[in-house]
This record gives structure tokens, C-alpha cells and sequence, in this order.
């Protein structure tokens, strides 16, 4: 049905744009699935193994929101893909249990069904599915931490009884099974459906609402779309990405590329704690080449590029004006517009005030207030439960790092830090003697597990 | 009324959008099980200088380069085949549609791999153009190298296969790239090269006289890896519309889709070689003109590009179209 129908509302459609996809024909698509999507937006690939229904969409949605994922029932997907912040955390770093630190950037997951490829630069990491093995199970960076611990894992979702009918409902076909196919196959269900497509821009562009947009976002779309700009070579299309794909698509569309954030050898390194795509090719060209990030949402999703290095707009902005970014001291220092791996089309922009202004107000019209409030994307447990009661304490992080951004000073007060500090301790030697406990070659051997962070934060 | 809210129209009305696809559906099966027409495959290869194209490949003696070049993109559209008949009579070919290479108007020829420096591309390559036409006694054939008007400016993320690839894609005014051949000065001489045509964008867009000098200094790695390249982009230009991602109602000023025909052809035996080098002859690609797209994007004003779309049969300003020289068949190659 699949490849049958789909060609005929395209051959429809064939004289002008968006062929449309009907709600009906999505269903056909989906087992009975019905997508919350525009009719001019087509679902996202799904793949055979997993195909969408509506209540293994509400299984994962109780497990991306369920602290008991993570070893010492701490951290949620939601800890660090928070829907408050349009799915992303708010932070330079995010922070897995026991306090382990990553280097990178936590991405928005607005759309992220559309990206055939996860996270900033591993080119492996290809599904949904395959990809919830990373933060439940990677240790390096820890995460969730449970490497080694899947039986414990599986036994904590077992006990919950509101679990064993979320799982029988989601997967009959396995008898309601709690293993790691039926927790990645839901995990990856409920983020097909973090679809963010009504923005003012898209209400503009797609809706036909002439009004959605002000004149100078309209000004600044033009900027973002000329010759001048260039910025539209690699923010391409539905969510201003060149790593793309939906339903429709022939092809899945995959890209990496060096914009010049750096230069710390005058030969095109970036710093060596993460050079990107190089440390899984090995190819010495790959230095500093990372995956387009959508630009939906921004306003959620300071700090912004791979190491957070840039806390506004502003400052991306600034980067993208000079053809890269010049640090003039420190052990990153160098002239990233020199770098010799740097896309050709990063070549500089001479912004005027007035443009530079029309650029943010287009940026600022790709954000999407519906996505962030949507209730169907909502943290379904009560106040105080199991699942959500210990992340309390990652939500009060994320309003920490949210506020950090605007107001270093108006941090926690110590004493709050300081609980939060033993309660850390705590946490790491629980998960540390876990770790120790079981190895699992599963997760040792998979490329999946980025990126050591041995090396002292650049912050 | 324009084509996107024609499209808008039809999705309100799910009943008549379903019966103009049984129409289409019907139609298109009628045409592929008549006997009476005969199936068609076009087959192509890529060459630099008349060797076989491979992203891994380094290529000497490319026009007026002083040193290697490779390639990271080797793509094109080709549209409205048709066959010609001993009468000159031009009988157009059904093309095929099988939701990946071909939507049933426009193929996509792929010759990149994703492998090397084309890793941005796609793994799939596609040499061969298929369809359906009248049985008949033909003896030449016609195409086009580009995307119809009709179906040039939408959204590519939206359309189906092959027009939803969004590398190739321009914005919405301007449509597709026809054709996109990346390439980029590489080996010894390359980082010298490369950092002059990097800089000289950069002052193109600050506007600066400024050279600095000394690119090649401590840069010992010796992969010759390039921030400059040398892009031949063909598409659409001089569209008229109200923004940048909106149709042009009217033809571009210059459409440049090329149309290529080739008299005494035959499909089962004769190979279409694609090169680039004939068209670069006078080309330095470890050089672009100063406030200019690197390389060769069909813009207006480019010198980059005076010498190469003549010889891709388009005229290019004040320069007269010469004959198409991108494309050549050879005799019973296959």
C-alpha cells in the first residue's frame, strides 16, 4: 500500500507543489495510525519493524518521561530533552548520572523522526530505535547508566503495574513483552511524533496566512534564502536541515560540514576533545565536520552549535558574519574562517543592522509555542510518582541552566546546590558499582557509545 | 491561479484528488501494458577527460587547472525525452516512475556514491533513464538536461522522489540545480589555490581589498584538503516572484535547461558519456572571479561562467549558445 499510494498523490500533485497527504491515506500508511500533521506535511519515515499505533505511541511517552530508565532513577529522556524547552535542556553540557558529564550540546528533538541519522556526528547511529541504546546504556559519556543492568532495568518497569498494560497494549504481538526491542521500538514511536509545524513561519509559508509573518521576518527569510547569506545551502527545506528524510523520500539525505568554529593548528583541527565526524572515519578531512542542526525552535535552544560555544543568536550570527570564528587566545585559540576543511559556502556575510535584525525575526519565526505547550507531548505522570518524583531535582538543573543564560547570578541558593552536590555523590557510587558489577558486550562494542569526556571542560 | 494552491484546493477535497489519482493510475497502467508501445532505456556515464568518473578520482590537465582536481557531487535532472522519427517527427517517451530515480516526468542520473569526498551525497548511483513510447521507427533522440517549469519551484522536502533531495535544490524562485558538479582543487598546489578563491569570497562579501599571504604555512598534513571549491551549478535564473521561497508565475528570464539531440542514436546500443572537461577548457578551477559564487553557479555577471555555459549550448550574457559539447554519444559501447 505503501509504495502504491503514496506515488499517486505525488502524480497528483505533480504540476505545483506539496502534493498533499490526506489523512486517510496516512492511516493506510500507519495500520490505523493517525498522525497530528498538517495535510501539506508528510509522516516521517517509519520502518518495518516498528510501525506506528496509538498505543505504543503512549507507552514511550511514559517512558521517555520515566525516570526509572536511568540506573539510579534519576534522569529521564525528559531530563535533557525537556518539553518546556521545546525538547532540548537548556544547558552547554548535559549531565548524566552520578554527575558524569558529556561535551555536547543536547539537540531540540522538534522533528527529529525527519533526521536519518542521530546526534552530532555519528554516522552509524541511523534510527530511533538504535539510537535509545546510546543514553540508556553508553558509558562513555554515562547517561542513563545502565550498562550491564538491563534485567534491573526491565524488572523496574515490570513492577509498575500501570506498565504492564501500557506494554500489552503496545506490543500484543509480543504479549506485552518489557525487553530492549519493545523499550526502543515505544521510545522511538513517541518521538516520530514530536512534530513541530506551526510555527508562525509555517502558518505563513504553508497555511497561506499572508499575516503570520512581520515585514521584517519576511525581509529576513529573503536574506536567509539569497546568494548573500548562503545560509539556506545547508538549512534546507521542512526543518532547515540537509540531514532529512520523510516518507516520500528516495533517498536518505545525510551531511557533515566544517563551518569554521574553530582552527587550533592553522591546519583544520578542531579542539581534540570533539573533532566531529573524524573520530568515527579516521579521515583527517572529517576534523570539524558535524551534522546541520534544524533551526526550529531556537528560542529553546540556547546554548547553541555542537560544545554550546555560542549563548545567543547574536553570536552565531557573529560567526557566520566573519566566515568563522576567530578566537584570539586560550587553548582553542585560531582564525576558524581560515580553516582549510571549512565549507566553501561559509564565506562570510557583511550583515547591515537592519539585516541582521530581519534575520532574527525570521529565526524567531520558526518557533513553535504550539510544539512546547502541545498536551500530547506531555509528561503523563502524576505529581510524586516513581517515575517522575527524583528528576524534580534535574528539572530544578534545567531551571538553573535556563536562568544561567540570562542571569548567572540568580542561581540556586547554595544550600539547594549543596544537597544537590551529596545527592550527586551518592548517585555516582551506586552507578559506579553497577557498572562494575556486569558488562554487557552489547552497548561495549557499538560505535553508538560517543565520545569519552576525560578531558577538563573548556567552560 | 498558481500550482501550490491548486494543490491546496485539491487536498481539501480528498474525494476528487482521489479520483483524478485513479484517472492518472488507470491512465498510466493503460499506457505501459499497451502492446503497441515499445521500452526505452537511455544509459549514460560519467568520464573527466575521458576517464571514468569516481569521487576518489584526482584529474589532471582540466582546462587551464595547474594541478589535480576531484569531485565531490556529480548530479543531473533530465526531462522531456523524446524520439525522433525519420521524418523529423518528435513522439515524446512515458518516462517511468518508480518513486526513487524517476517520478514518471523527471529523472535523476546520480553518479556520485557517497563515498570519499562526494560523503555528503547518497550510496545509490543511477545511470539510466527509462520509459515508454509508441513503437515506431525512430532514429534520433532529444531530452532535456533540467526540471519542466511546471515542476521546478516547489518544496523539495514536500515533492516526491527524486525532486525532494534537497541538495538539489536552489530555493523556491529559482528552482533546482539541473546539474551540480562539485569540484575542488586537491594535491599539492591545492592549498594555495584554494585559500586565494576562500579569500577572495570573503572579500567579495566584505567588500575588502584586503590579501593576506602565507595560507601554506605549517600545514604539513599533506592531504591537500580544500575550503575552496569550483562548483558548476546549472538552474533557472531572472525568476520574478515575491519572495524567494515563492513561485515564479512566469518563465525565467534565463531558463537555461538544455536541450541536447542527438540524430542516428540508438538506445540499445549507443552510450551517452557526460564530461565535464570539454566545457572547462578555459576554466582555472583553483580560481574564481572575484565577487562571484565559487565557481560557476549560472548567475549573471559570473566570468566563471562565460566560457563553460556556452559550451553547454546555453547563451551567457552577451555570449552567443555554442553547441552543446557536455555531452557526446559513443557507437555500440554497449
Amino acid at each position: 500500500m505503501i509504495v502504491r499510494l503514496a506515488p499517486i498523490a505525488v502524480s497528483a500533485c505533480l504540476l505545483g507543489t506539496p502534493g498533499p497527504v490526506s489523512a486517510q491515506q496516512v492511516e493506510i500508511l500507519d495500520d490505523g495510525f493517525v498522525w497530528d500533521l498538517p495535510d501539506w506535511l508528510p509522516p516521517p519515515p517509519v520502518p518495518p519493524d516498528n510501525p506506528m499505533s496509538a498505543a505504543k505511541v503512549e507507552l514511550g511517552r511514559h517512558l521517555f518521561f520515566d525516570a526509572r530508565l536511568s540506573v539510579d532513577g534519576s534522569t529521564a529522556c525528559s531530563t535533557c530533552h525537556d518539553p518546556a524547552l521545546a525538547f532540548n535542556d537548556g544547558r552547554t553540557f548535559s549531565d548524566g548520572v552520578g554527575g558524569a558529564r558529556g561535551h555536547r550540546n543536547a539537540q531540540g528533538l522538534a522533528n527529529v523522526g525527519y533526521s536519518p541519522m542521530l546526534t552530532w556526528a555519528n554516522p552509524v547511529l541511523r534510527s530511533l530505535e538504535a539510537h535509545a541504546l546510546t543514553p540508556l546504556f553508553g558509558d562513555v559519556p554515562v547517561e542513563m547508566g545502565n550498562i550491564g543492568q538491563e534485567q534491573a532495568l526491565f524488572e523496574r518497569l515490570r513492577a509498575d503495574a500501570r506498565y504492564r498494560d501500557l506494554f500489552a497494549e503496545g506490543f500484543p504481538e509480543r504479549g506485552g513483552e518489557v525487553s530492549l526491542f519493545t523499550l526502543t521500538r515505544a521510545l522511538a514511536a513517541f518521538q516520530r511524533t514530536l512534530v513541530s509545524a506551526d510555527s508562525p513561519y509555517d502558518r505563513y509559508k504553508y497555511g497561506g496566512d499572508g499575516s503570520a509573518l512581520s515585514a521584517s521576518a519576511k525581509r529576513g527569510e529573503g536574506l536567509f534564502f539569497s546568494e548573500k547569506a548562503e545560509c539556506y545551502h545547508c538549512h534546507q527545506g521542512f526543518n532547515f536541515t540537509d540531514t532529512f528524510a520523510t516518507s516520500r523520500s528516495g533517498f536518505d539525505e545525510i551531511a557533515f560540514h566544517n563551518t569554521g568554529l574553530y582552527d587550533v593548528d592553522g591546519a583544520g583541527s578542531y579542539p581534540a576533545i570533539d573533532q566531529g565526524l573524524y573520530r568515527f572515519s579516521a579521515d583527517p578531512r572529517d576534523r570539524g565536520r558535524f551534522r546541520t542542526p534544524s533551526l526550529r525552535n531556537l528560542a529553546w535552544g540556547a546554548p547553541y552549535f555542537h560544545d554550546g560555544s555560542a549563548d545567543t543568536l547574536d553570536e552565531v550570527l557573529d560567526h557566520y558574519a566573519a566566515g568563522g570564528r576567530l578566537i584570539t587566545d586560550g587553548p582553542d585559540a585560531g582564525d576558524g574562517s581560515r580553516n582549510p576543511l571549512k565549507n566553501p559556502l561559509v564565506l562570510g556575510i557583511r550583515f547591515t543592522a537592519a539585516e541582521r535584525i530581519d534575520l532574527l525575526a525570521f529565526l524567531d519565526s520558526l518557533n513553535d509555542p504550539g510544539f512546547v505547550a502541545n498536551a500530547a507531548l506531555a509528561d503523563p505522570w502524576p505529581e510524586g510518582h516513581a517515575a517522575s518524583v527524583d528528576r524534580r531535582q534535574a528539572a530544578l538543573g534545567t531551571a538553573r541552566g535556563a536562568a544561567g543564560r540570562t542571569d548567572r547570578s540568580a542561581l540556586l541558593p547554595g544550600l539547594v546546590a549543596a544537597c544537590l552536590f551529596l545527592l550527586s555523590l551518592v548517585a555516582l557510587l551506586r552507578a559506579r558499582s553497577a557498572m562494575r558489577s556486569n558488562d554487557d558486550p552489547l552497548t561495549r562494542d557499538s560505535p553508538a557509545r560517543d565520545s569519552l569526556d576525560k578531558h577538563p571542560s573548556r567552560s | 491561479m498558481n500550482p501550490s494552491s491548486l494543490c491546496r484546493a485539491a487536498s481539501l477535497a480528498p474525494v476528487a484528488l482521489s479520483a483524478i489519482a485513479a484517472v492518472l493510475l488507470s491512465a498510466h497502467a493503460g499506457a505501459d501494458d499497451r502492446t503497441d508501445t515499445t521500452a526505452l532505456s537511455l544509459t549514460f556515464a560519467a568520464e573527466v577527460g575521458g576517464r571514468p568518473f569516481a569521487c576518489g578520482r584526482q584529474y589532471a590537465n582540466v582546462g587551464l587547472t595547474d594541478g589535480d582536481i576531484a569531485f565531490a557531487d556529480f548530479r543531473l535532472f533530465i526531462s522531456e525525452v523524446a524520439l525522433v522519427d525519420a521524418a523529423g517527427r518528435r513522439v515524446p517517451v512515458r518516462l517511468a516512475d518508480d518513486g526513487r530515480w524517476q517520478d514518471g516526468q523527471v529523472a535523476l542520473l546520480d553518479f556520485e556514491d557517497g563515498t570519499d569526498r562526494c560523503d555528503n551525497g547518497t550510496p545509490p548511483v543511477n545511470s539510466r533513464v527509462s520509459g515508454r513510447a509508441p513503437a515506431g521507427d525512430y532514429t534520433g533522440i532529444e531530452f532535456v538536461i533540467g526540471v519542466p517549469f511546471e515542476s521546478n519551484h516547489g518544496d523539495p522536502t514536500l515533492a516526491g522522489s527524486p525532486l525532494n533531495l534537497t541538495s538539489m535544490f536552489w530555493n523556491w524562485r529559482g528552482g533546482y540545480r539541473f546539474m551540480k558538479l562539485d569540484m575542488m582543487p586537491v594535491g599539492e598546489t591545492a592549498l594555495a589555490g584554494t585559500a586565494m578563491s576562500s579569500e577572495e569570497g570573503a572579500a567579495m562579501e566584505h567588500g575588502s581589498t584586503t590579501h593576506g599571504s602565507g595560507h601554506g604555512s605549517g600545514h604539513g598534513s599533506g592531504h591537500g584538503a580544500a575550503a575552496g571549491a569550483w562548483m558548476l551549478h546549472l538552474g533557472s535564473t531572472g525568476c520574478r516572484s515575491a519572495s524567494r521561497t515563492t513561485a515564479p508565475d512566469a518563465p525565467c528570464a534565463q531558463p537555461n535547461r538544455v536541450m541536447v539531440s542527438f540524430d542516428d542514436f540508438d538506445a540499445d546500443t549507443d552510450l551517452i558519456v557526460i564530461d565535464p572537461a570539454a566545457v572547462l577548457v578555459d576554466s582555472d578551477l583553483q580560481r574564481n572571479a572575484p565577487d562571484t559564487s565559487p565557481g560557476c553557479m549560472s548567475f549573471p555577471g559570473d566570468a566563471d561562467c562565460a566560457s563553460v555555459l556556452p559550451r553547454i549550448g546555453l547563451a551567457y550574457g552577451d555570449v552567443v549558445g555554442d553547441r552543446q559539447q557536455l555531452m557526446t554519444v559513443r557507437r555500440d559501447a554497449l
